[in-house]
This record gives C-alpha cells, sequence and structure tokens, in this order.
C-alpha cells in the first residue's frame, strides 16, 4: 500500500513535470547560438530563460485542472491560447527593456507579436512533455496497485492453505490423547497435551509470516515428532541430519511438518515392524535442498488407498509454487516396495531478521 | 531439608493440578491457597513460603504485579505458571526461579522443582544435590546374547526412552537398562550437559547453538543430528561450552 500511496502523490507533485522540462532551457540556449554577440543578446534570451521556468509553474496547475475536466481537444486549444498569452507577456517585459536601454527606438506593436518562437514553442513543447510524465506517472501507479493485488491474493492464498494444515492434525492428536485417557495411561496423556501445546504455540503465534528459519522449521517439526513417538514408540525411528551454517535458513513455515505428518500416517503407521524416517538438510550451490525419505508398505488395497490425494503433499506443493513460482523443485517418488522420498530444493537464502 | 509452598490461582482446578503435582514429593508441603492476587499479596506480607507457585493472568492483581509489590527479601523463590510466552522476560526482570506454560508438563514441573531445591540449598549454604565423585566412563550395553561395552567418549548424545537410555554412538543407538534421570547423575559434568528433559549431550559434539523465537535453541552436532534445547538448560549449557572451549 505505501508504494501506491507514494506513486500517487509523486503524480500530484509539480516539481518532476517541471524538472523534466527544465532541458529545454537548453534547447532555448541552443536556438540563441547565432545570436552571440549582439548587443543584449544574452540578456534578452536570459530573460525568457527565466519566464519560461516560471511561467511552466502556472502552466502546470491549469494543464492538471483542464486534463481531469475537459476533452482533450478542448485542453489542447486551452493550452496553446495561453501559451501564447504568456509568450506575448514575455515580449511585453522584453520590449520594456529593450526601449529602456535604448536598444530599440520606440513601442512597436510588431516588436510584440513577433519572434514569439523562442518562448512559445518552449512552452508548447513543455506541456508535451508534462502530458507523458504524468501519463507515465499514472501508469506506474496503476501497475504497483495491480503488484500489489497480486501480492495481498496470494497471501490470502497461503494463509487459507496454513490454516487447512491445522484442524488436520489438531484433531487426531486429541482424538489419541482420548484414547490415551481411557487406556488410563494418565502420563503419556499429559506428556502428549503438552506436547500439542508446544505445537500449537509455535504454529499459532507465528502470525502472518510465511518463511522462518530452518532452525525453528526443524524444532516445529519435532514437536510433532514427540507426539508421533508417543503414539508409535519403538516403531518409529528418526534420523535428521542438517549441513553446516544451515540454520538461519529461510524456508517455508509448516513445510515439513505436513510431509512428516504423511510418512508416518501412510508409511510408518501401517507397517508392523514400524520404519525408519530419514530427513536431511543440505546446501547444493545457491539451492537449499530437503530429501525426506521413508518406509512404507507395499500394496494398499483399495480400501486403505488415501480416498483424496493426501492433503499434505498437494498443499506443499501449491505453496512452494505461490512463494517461489517456478524456483523450486519438488519431487516425490514412490517406490515398488513403499518407500517413499520426497525431494524439495528452494533457493537458499539466509532469514534477514533473526527469528 | 523440606520445602514450604505456597499456590496461587483464580481457577480452582489449576490449583489441584499443580497440588497433585506436588503429592508425588515427600519433602513438599503446601502451606496455603489463594485465589486471587490480593489475598496472595497480603499473605506473602505476612509469611514467607520457600517456593510460590503464581497464575500470571488474574482478574485484579496479576502474578506480576504481586511480585512487583513485594520487597525483594519479601519475594519467595518463584515459579510462574502462565499460557502465554511474553511474560517470560518481564518474570526473569523479577528474578523469577522459573516459567512452566499450561498446559504444565510433569517433567518440566519436576524440573522447576529441582531448580528450586538447588537454589534454596544454595541459599541455605548446603552444597545442591548429591554429588558423587566418580563419574561412569564405561556402560554395559546388551547386544543380543552379548554383553558390549560403550566408552563415554565415544557417546555423541543421549535419548530417554521410557526405562531406558538410548547411548548413540554415530549411526548406531545403544539402549542402556537405566533411566535417563539417573544416568544424568553419573556422567561427568565437563564432557556431558542435559539439554532438553529427554536429552543429554556430549559438549565436544557441538557444532552450532541457534536461538528460537520462543528462547529454547537448536543444536547441531558436528555429525548433522539436529537436537533441541529447552530455555531450562541453555545457560547452563552455554557456561559448559565456554567452559569446554566451544563457542
Amino acid at each position: 500500500m505505501i508504494r501506491v500511496a507514494a506513486a500517487r502523490e509523486g503524480a500530484a507533485s509539480i516539481w518532476l513535470p517541471w524538472f523534466a522540462g527544465a532541458p529545454l532551457v537548453l534547447c532555448m540556449t541552443v536556438m540563441a547560438l547565432p545570436e552571440i554577440g549582439h548587443e543584449h543578446a544574452l540578456a534578452f534570451r536570459g530573460i525568457y530563460a527565466l519566464a519560461y521556468l516560471l511561467w511552466t509553474l502556472p502552466l502546470v496547475a491549469v494543464q492538471r485542472a483542464l486534463q481531469h475536466r475537459v476533452a482533450w481537444p478542448l485542453t489542447v486549444l486551452a493550452l496553446l491560447a495561453l501559451t501564447y498569452l504568456m509568450s506575448i507577456a514575455n515580449n511585453a517585459v522584453a520590449l520594456l527593456l529593450a526601449v529602456h536601454w535604448g536598444a530599440v527606438p520606440s513601442y512597436d506593436w510588431h516588436w510584440l507579436f513577433g519572434g514569439l518562437d523562442g518562448c512559445w514553442l518552449a512552452l508548447i513543447a513543455f506541456c508535451a512533455i508534462h502530458a507523458v510524465v504524468d501519463r507515465y506517472q499514472a501508469l506506474q501507479a496503476e501497475r504497483a496497485r495491480v503488484l500489489e493485488a497480486l501480492a495481498l491474493a496470494r497471501d490470502a492464498e497461503l494463509r487459507a492453505l496454513r490454516y487447512q494444515l491445522h484442524p488436520h492434525f489438531l484433531f487426531n492428536t486429541l482424538n489419541a490423547i482420548s484414547t490415551l485417557i481411557a487406556e488410563q495411561r494418565g502420563a503419556d496423556a499429559n506428556r502428549m497435551l503438552a506436547r500439542l501445546a508446544d505445537l500449537l504455540r509455535s504454529t499459532l503465534e507465528r502470525g502472518e509470516v510465511n518463511e522462518i528459519s530452518l532452525a525453528e522449521e526443524l524444532a516445529l517439526t519435532g514437536h510433532y515428532l514427540d507426539i508421533e513417538k508417543i503414539r508409535l514408540g519403538e516403531r518409529l525411528v528418526l534420523d535428521m541430519r542438517v549441513g553446516a551454517d544451515l540454520l538461519q535458513a529461510a524456508v517455508p513455515a509448516l513445510l515439513l511438518q505436513p510431509l512428516v505428518e504423511n510418512a508416518i500416517r501412510h508409511g510408518i503407521a501401517p507397517r508392523t515392524a514400524g520404519g525408519r524416517l530419514e530427513l536431511q538438510v543440505e546446501r547444493v550451490g545457491e539451492w537449499l535442498q530437503m530429501r525426506l525419505h521413508n518406509n512404507g508398505v507395499t500394496s494398499l488395497s483399495p480400501a486403505e488407498a488415501p480416498s483424496r490425494p493426501a492433503i499434505g503433499l498437494q498443499n506443499v506443493r501449491e505453496r512452494l509454487s505461490c512463494l517461489y513460482g517456478t524456483a523450486h523443485q519438488f519431487d516425490f517418488v514412490l517406490a515398488a516396495n513403499g518407500d517413499c522420498t520426497v525431494q524439495i530444493a528452494v533457493p537458499f537464502r539466509p532469514m534477514m531478521a533473526p527469528a | 531439608m523440606s520445602l514450604r509452598v505456597l499456590i496461587v490461582d483464580d481457577e480452582p482446578l489449576a490449583r489441584a493440578g499443580v497440588r497433585a503435582r506436588l503429592d508425588g514429593h515427600a519433602d513438599v508441603s503446601v502451606m496455603g491457597e489463594c485465589g486471587d492476587g490480593l489475598s496472595a499479596l497480603q499473605f506473602l506480607q505476612s509469611q514467607s513460603p520457600d517456593l510460590l507457585f503464581i497464575d500470571v493472568e488474574m482478574p485484579g492483581l496479576s502474578g506480576l504485579e504481586v511480585l512487583e509489590a513485594l520487597t525483594p527479601e519479601q519475594r519467595p523463590l518463584t515459579v510462574l505458571l502462565t499460557a502465554y510466552e511474553q511474560f517470560a522476560l518481564r518474570a526473569f526482570e523479577l528474578r523469577a526461579l522459573d516459567y512452566l506454560l499450561k498446559p504444565v508438563d510433569d517433567e518440566r514441573f519436576a524440573d522447576a522443582l529441582d531448580r528450586a531445591r538447588d537454589a534454596l540449598a544454595l541459599r541455605r549454604g548446603e552444597l545442591p544435590g548429591a554429588l558423587t565423585s566418580r563419574h561412569a566412563t564405561r556402560f554395559e550395553v546388551r547386544l543380543g546374547h552379548r554383553v558390549q561395552l560403550v566408552h563415554a567418549d565415544a557417546i555423541d548424545w543421549i535419548e530417554a526412552q521410557g526405562d531406558y537410555a538410548g547411548l548413540h554412538v554415530g549411526a548406531h543407538t545403544h539402549l542402556l537398562r537405566e533411566p535417563l534421570q539417573r544416568l544424568s547423575g553419573r556422567l561427568d559434568p565437563a564432557c556431558f550437559a542435559r539439554i532438553h528433559r529427554s536429552t543429554i549431550v556430549r559438549l565436544d559434539r557441538v557444532a552450532e547453538m541457534q536461538p528460537l523465537s520462543n528462547r529454547d535453541h537448536l543444536l547441531r552436532l558436528r555429525d548433522g543430528t539436529v537436537l533441541r534445547a529447552s530455555r531450562t538448560y541453555v545457560d547452563a549449557l552455554r557456561a559448559a561450552l565456554l567452559g569446554h572451549g566451544v563457542s
């Protein structure tokens, strides 16, 4: 919003077109070159230049006022007439001075209406420049508004995608807690409640950020894994490895959690023997590469197969496109034995402010 | 040594929860309960419990306001209870011993109580904890039918797994039949540090330490393993790392 306001303000500023038109003084100087050496020529040309610079200020105001109120042919005619009158006024002042300095014998209306080119053409040219500058500024403001709208739409979309995630694991966990209570496992239920609170605190209090540091994301994923560890116990083996100096790298918030949840719910939990979940984060050139690998089950009967494509995967895909456009990689490979690998690459950049 | 405790919370259920958790500790006696800040303030101005569990968000006087209204001498060791993390900073300014987030975690509660015991022992001029002079350097772990010895300096980190402790040595995890709580007392504090209610790390394996927004930290070991350190242990860990020459 700030950028748009600034652009509008720019459109209302008198000085930009005035500065844009200032180089016309140079043109006036060039036109005056043949007269150099003539008596008082320099003084007269100087007066014309100064008059031009002064006239352009009210001219900007008049042109702006006309532009929005009357049709453009009328505006053109009115401006031509106005600039003509201004040029006459210039000549009148010049004539007074010329008589005063004795450069001309007497007042003569020929002097008044002759040789207007130096002033009038310059003022006409200025009006043209002003029109172009204004048009350009309006376009810029419009473009900024469009970008702003796009950014807002994208924010809303990301927010909606984030909200898809919360209830999903919240209710699963509440269900697990209620099971623990029913089984009289009070201490485990308590532990899981505390973990759930950690998780909610770290996700809900995060507010409206789309990217967080890898350290925060891993901690958040860790809270979720704590809950799953209580449920699965020995059956879940974890191996998380991160390369050096990557903890400050920016990653989309809640990127890993849904992927890890998928890996556990559809891969490891259905296995009687449990399984391994490996997460590797490395830097490869300008990319931050995350690789998640888990054991799975070979054949899902149609009844067991997830009826909808796993919500987490879809969500992650959409958010990556939203945040990075085409500058990302997302691969999902399901091997014949049920093992599953997700590989993601996003541009490597450290978080600006410490999280 | 006994701990005399005052519990302050406007919710009866929350007070009952603190009381129930204290019941398991023989050296703790509850002096009283208050349901609001003002009566707590009056209680504390006339009597001096060793330890105070007080809720932050209460109608009328908040837990923090109660502490502010007392002189530093009148303030007992204090553990704040709150649902929000943003009071942490103010809590430490008021020299609170610890703050517990609701819903209260059993292990974290026990940690806070241990802290209180140590602080009280220092106040009374005793040495905290039962210091054992001999530190374990080798551990016997079962590997199928054989018994294998694991040397302390081979261990990267240790993880609580119920009644067992998982000793992580490279890619292997050896299970030791000993709860983490008891094992932590047998380790050399110059080499090992507790970083979490369920994690102990060998100091010379720590490569990076990254603070998180909630004052917890994330550690990265030299082999890339990532571990979480909760704020309760961070200060002691940092001191131990400095003593160890790791920044």
